[in-house]
């Protein structure tokens, strides 16, 4: 193509400007308001470094943040695999796969206290669905609470947003399977290889980029977890599902101790922003763009 | 010459591996279905709670084992409680803003990203990469600390009680949209740039003219996320709007909730109402979503 | 020549002056959002009485009212006329956001009103210092329990003079597996760390969880001696669930659907009870029981209160209205269930005492409210005590594990001694 050095910045202008005043001045403030103390209806009051000793020093924080890694281990390549699942399931030339598309993205848009409220009902101890299955068909007499004992609440929290997010996903992935030219896997076909051959040396590499979008995107909504966890389980029981997220909205809306809160979520920045630049870093060895 | 023991019969033989070739076909068919009505049933399970939830007596909500009788149902009333979060609690008015807020920032993200992510996937320029990585970068930091600062900026603007602190900023900057468009843009073969080039089209008309219907399902898809995302904000309409008639759904459905009690019925009924929309955006959307075979030009 | 003049300028002038009367707004804002007719029907009347003043309202439920709350203040734009919890009136006022109402308050007459409410927004002093808001209702933890259940198990009802042992001698006898599969399928009570549960019982008992200065949290022998009581009703005679038993039901469902016969609350469960229970069963309230320490009666009752923003400009209208809202003009109707109005003579009518529905001894609340009461509000309580979106944490957490069976009481006291200590040395770097 051809342009004069002004063009691209035409392009990006709206988005620039936008960037600047309504996305960068709130977060310059908001690392401003981590070197002070603030409860928000009074003045700050500067004090340094001093937070950041704090959470350093606080094993409240190394907890969370234990928390926040397991979460994401557990929760990206969950919702990453069911959403590849559901988009292959759905991108299969069968009748009613339109049908099922829909379906399959209704959790994203029902309201989350909605369904948490029904997914706390599924796992209750006692009267639950799941519990009750289990004593009833598979014969467990003394099932797990999955919401109040905390070997098990986060990772029931990681499963109810995996869940929520596959249709999420799901959309993605069959954006980027919809792209993939059919005449390359109908000619593979053809000379002889087989589905997964197919899928494995053909589909995959070509929804490399989408695949690397989507795993920045559930990378960073591991890092959303306040609604789900708030509805769920209230970050208990003893903070065991406590993840950074929501240990940020208690400290700014609780507990209104906001210069806490931002030093907090500079370090979920650290922790996130780190994994997502080694995502773009190590890009070239997996993803094949056009 | 004995005659072979076996007749080798080539039609037969082809007979009989078509009808293999559909059984396993039928048999593949069938677990596809079973997995799909599976997954179905555990996705649509809290949806048709709620459902069954707002034809419900406030009494009914939260039995132990909970029941499925929509008993407002059978009443001489059965859509009371639609009727009344609609006209009583003027959901029909703050449906009517939630659209206008949402269709207006999402369709304008759609231009604001497509032109962005065109400049980031396909021209080069200074600083380029610190941008892009900044863009990124918005993205992870929680909006509760920037919340107050973002709040304070609207005051200093006199936005408060509008719609422009729900429209503006995500109409302007879209970081998810901006990423999400750059990398498809990325995937569009250069072959097709560079014959529209040597045809003498400038950047806009390529990106108007190529890039632009070439990425229909993105843009679809892009349309669908930044609807639903700004339709379902809470925390800035709490924020910024005062004005009962300003309110979008999702602070509507608040005034649902109390100090110690919620009405359950009625906020089920809002959430139903809430969701709607939703749905028929979606449904809209996939047409663009779902193309059917489509040839990706110069071979 | 100059007699029209000056005559036009006198009219001119008067207009301003009335003008200048005329046409105040008011700004409202309060987290009831459930009263939203009853509340627009008093403006309207506090509207009619004060000619030329219009009253903006605005609700939001708490979790979005303390937000919004704290960017107005941070803008500065707070409302004239706000409520404000127990919980944090003490930050707000130690940030300078209330208005001093000591001047006002002086000239009404206080025996129409439960005066016993006042200490919380009294400052520096909580007997004589000065009056920051005004309560514009109370409430306080009542023994819930289920008549039918005593009946069927052949017991009396709980009477003012329970003790301890009565109470466990009736728990247990409550605790009964109905449908003799090894699972226990009502409990005789219900008991989980929050703060509406425990603290009644630690205070009916004589014990407090504060230091005199209200400076530390210094639990003495009699609360220690609760909560082993109260750690003891799990773990050693099984009488109340453990807590996450009950996860996937709200907490406050437990009592009315019947999974537990007794249960110590707020007065304001009284609505979702009568919502979930129905015709069901017959359920009545009680005073809590005195424990071992008990020397005088002590309860827990804490008020909602009315504030006036120190920044506001229009203090004596402000003040006008927090009067007309807490006084007799509110109805008893707009009192949902359990909760009590701070003017007097509305609470003692039969149209709040509603003797014709379940609980029948409503009247018991109001007994509560002659009790001297005792509270363990602080600032940042929500931090230290578990309360809300912190309710995973803090002492409601330790005491959790405690019922969960994970944790030693001793250990979990000492863990949430340490960590209260560590939030008030915040805003009290001396104890």
């Amino acid at each position: 193509m051809r342009y004069s050095k002004l063009t691209p910045y035409l392009f990006i202008l709206p988005m620039l400007i936008g960037l600047l005043v309504f996305r960068l001045i709130p977060i310059g403030a908001s690392f401003g308001i981590s070197f002070t103390s603030w409860n928000v209806f009074s003045p700050p009051r500067w004090i340094g470094l001093e937070n950041y000793r704090t959470l350093l020093q606080s094993p409240v924080f190394w907890e969370v943040a234990r928390n926040t890694v397991v979460f994401a281990l557990v929760f990206v390549p969950l919702v990453m695999g069911l959403g590849l699942a559901l988009a292959l399931l759905v991108n299969q030339k069968l009748r009613g796969s339109t049908f099922f598309r829909g379906v399959f993205f209704m959790p994203y848009i029902t309201s989350i206290v909605a369904v948490a409220l029904a997914w706390k009902w599924i796992l209750s101890t006692r009267f639950g669905l799941l519990n009750n299955a289990l004593i009833e068909w598979f014969g467990v007499w003394s099932p797990p609470s999955w919401l109040g004992d905390p070997a098990y609440a986060l990772f029931a929290v990681a499963f109810v947003l995996a869940w929520q997010s596959a249709g999420f996903q799901m959309l993605l992935f069959l954006a980027g399977l919809q792209n993939i030219d059919e005449s390359l896997t109908e000619a593979a076909m053809i000379d002889g290889a087989t589905r997964s051959q197919v899928f494995r040396h053909i589909t995959l590499p070509l929804l490399s980029p989408i695949t690397f979008f989507v795993l920045v995107i559930s990378l960073i909504a591991s890092s959303q977890t306040f609604e789900v966890t708030y509805a769920l389980t209230g970050g208990g029981p003893q903070r065991a599902s406590t993840t950074l997220a929501f240990y940020i909205y208690q400290n700014a809306f609780v507990h209104f101790q906001m210069g806490f809160a931002s030093a907090l979520a500079y370090m979920l920045l650290l922790f996130v922003g780190g994994l997502t630049l080694v995502n773009f870093l190590a890009r070239r060895r997996w993803v094949h763009y056009g | 010459m004995a005659e072979p023991a076996v007749v080798i019969d080539p039609v037969r033989d082809a007979e009989q591996a078509r009808r293999r070739k559909r059984a396993i076909s039928a048999l593949r068919s069938g677990v596809i279905y079973a997995l799909l009505a599976v997954f179905s049933f555990l996705t649509l399970f809290p949806f048709l709670w709620m459902v069954i939830t707002s034809f419900k007596l406030p009494g009914d909500v939260f039995r132990i084992p909970p029941t499925f009788t929509p008993t407002l149902l059978f009443s001489d009333t059965p859509f009371a409680n639609y009727a009344e979060v609609l006209f009583k609690f003027d959901f029909l008015r703050y449906a009517g803003n939630s659209l206008f807020v949402a269709s207006i920032a999402a369709t304008g993200q759609l231009v604001t990203c497509s032109l962005a992510g065109f400049a980031f996937a396909r021209m080069r320029f200074p600083l380029k990469n610190l941008l892009f990585g900044l863009l990124i970068f918005t993205l992870l930091i929680p909006i509760e600390v920037t919340i107050i600062p973002e709040f304070l900026l609207m005051v200093r603007l006199g936005w408060l009680d509008t719609y422009l602190p729900l429209i503006v900023p995500s109409l302007m900057v879209g970081a998810f949209g901006t990423f999400l468009l750059t990398e498809f843009f990325k995937t569009v073969p250069a072959s097709l740039e560079e014959a529209a080039t040597i045809d003498g089209a400038s950047p806009f008309a390529i990106y108007r003219h190529i890039f632009l219907p070439l990425s229909t399902p993105a843009l679809a898809s892009l349309f669908v996320v930044a609807f639903i995302t700004n339709w379902n904000e809470l925390l800035r309409p709490v924020l910024y709007i005062s004005d009962r008639n300003l309110r979008t759904l999702p602070l509507g459905l608040t005034t649902l909730q109390g100090q110690y009690e919620s009405s359950w019925t009625l906020l089920m009924a809002g959430s139903i109402i809430s969701i709607l929309p939703m749905i028929l955006v979606y449904i809209a959307a996939q047409k663009y979503i779902i193309r059917g075979f489509m040839s990706s030009g110069i071979k | 020549m100059q007699r029209p003049l000056a005559l036009a300028a006198l009219l001119v002038g008067a207009l301003t002056l009335s003008g200048l009367a005329l046409g105040q707004t008011l700004r409202y804002f309060s987290w009831e959002t459930n009263i939203a007719d009853e509340t627009a029907a008093l403006i309207a009347e506090f509207e009619a009485l004060n000619p030329g003043v219009t009253v903006d309202f605005e609700a939001l439920p708490p979790d979005q009212y303390w937000p919004r709350m704290s960017a107005m203040a941070a803008a500065n734009n707070l409302p004239d006329v706000f409520y404000m919890s127990s919980g944090f009136i003490t930050e707000w006022h130690q940030n300078g956001l209330l208005a001093n109402l000591q001047p006002y308050v002086d000239q009404l007459d206080l025996d129409d009103y439960f005066t016993g409410a006042l200490s919380v927004a009294r400052f520096p002093d909580p007997d004589v210092g000065n009056l920051h808001a005004v309560p514009i209702n109370w409430v306080g933890p009542v023994l819930y329990y289920n008549a039918t259940a005593f009946d069927e198990a052949g017991l009396a009802y709980p009477s003012a003079e329970w003790s301890w042992d009565e109470f466990l001698e009736a728990a247990k006898a409550l605790t009964i597996d109905k449908t003799g599969n090894g699972r226990i399928d009502q409990y005789g009570y219900w008991v989980y760390g929050r703060y509406a549960q425990v603290e009644p019982w630690i205070y009916m008992n004589g014990g407090r969880l504060l230091n005199e200065a209200r400076t530390r949290v210094e639990p003495n022998d009699a609360a220690i001696e609760t909560l082993a009581f109260l750690s003891d009703l799990v773990n050693l005679h099984g009488v109340a669930p453990r807590p996450q038993e009950m996860e996937g039901i709200r907490q406050q469902d437990v009592f009315p659907l019947g999974i537990a016969a007794m249960w110590v609350d707020g007065s304001w469960n009284i609505s979702n009870n009568r919502s979930i229970i129905g015709d069901q069963f017959t359920w009545d309230i009680a005073l809590i029981p005195t424990g071992p320490s008990t020397t005088d009666r002590i309860g827990y009752t804490w008020p909602d209160m009315l504030a006036v923003g120190a920044n506001s400009q229009h203090q004596d209208l402000a003040w006008a209205f927090v009067e007309f809202m807490t006084g007799p003009s509110r109805g008893a109707s707009s009192f949902l269930g359990g909760t009590v109005p701070f003017y007097r003579p509305t609470a003692e009518s039969e149209a709040w005492l509603e003797r014709d529905q379940q609980p029948a001894s409503k009247h018991v609340i109001l007994e509560l409210g002659q009790l001297p009461s005792r509270t363990s509000f602080t600032p940042n309580w929500s931090e230290w005590r578990g309360y809300a979106a912190a309710e995973g944490g803090g002492m409601n957490g330790e005491l959790d594990q405690v019922f969960n069976g994970r944790k030693a009481l001793d250990a979990a006291i000492a863990s949430f001694v340490a960590y209260g200590n560590q939030v008030l040395s915040r805003s009290y770097p001396q104890p």
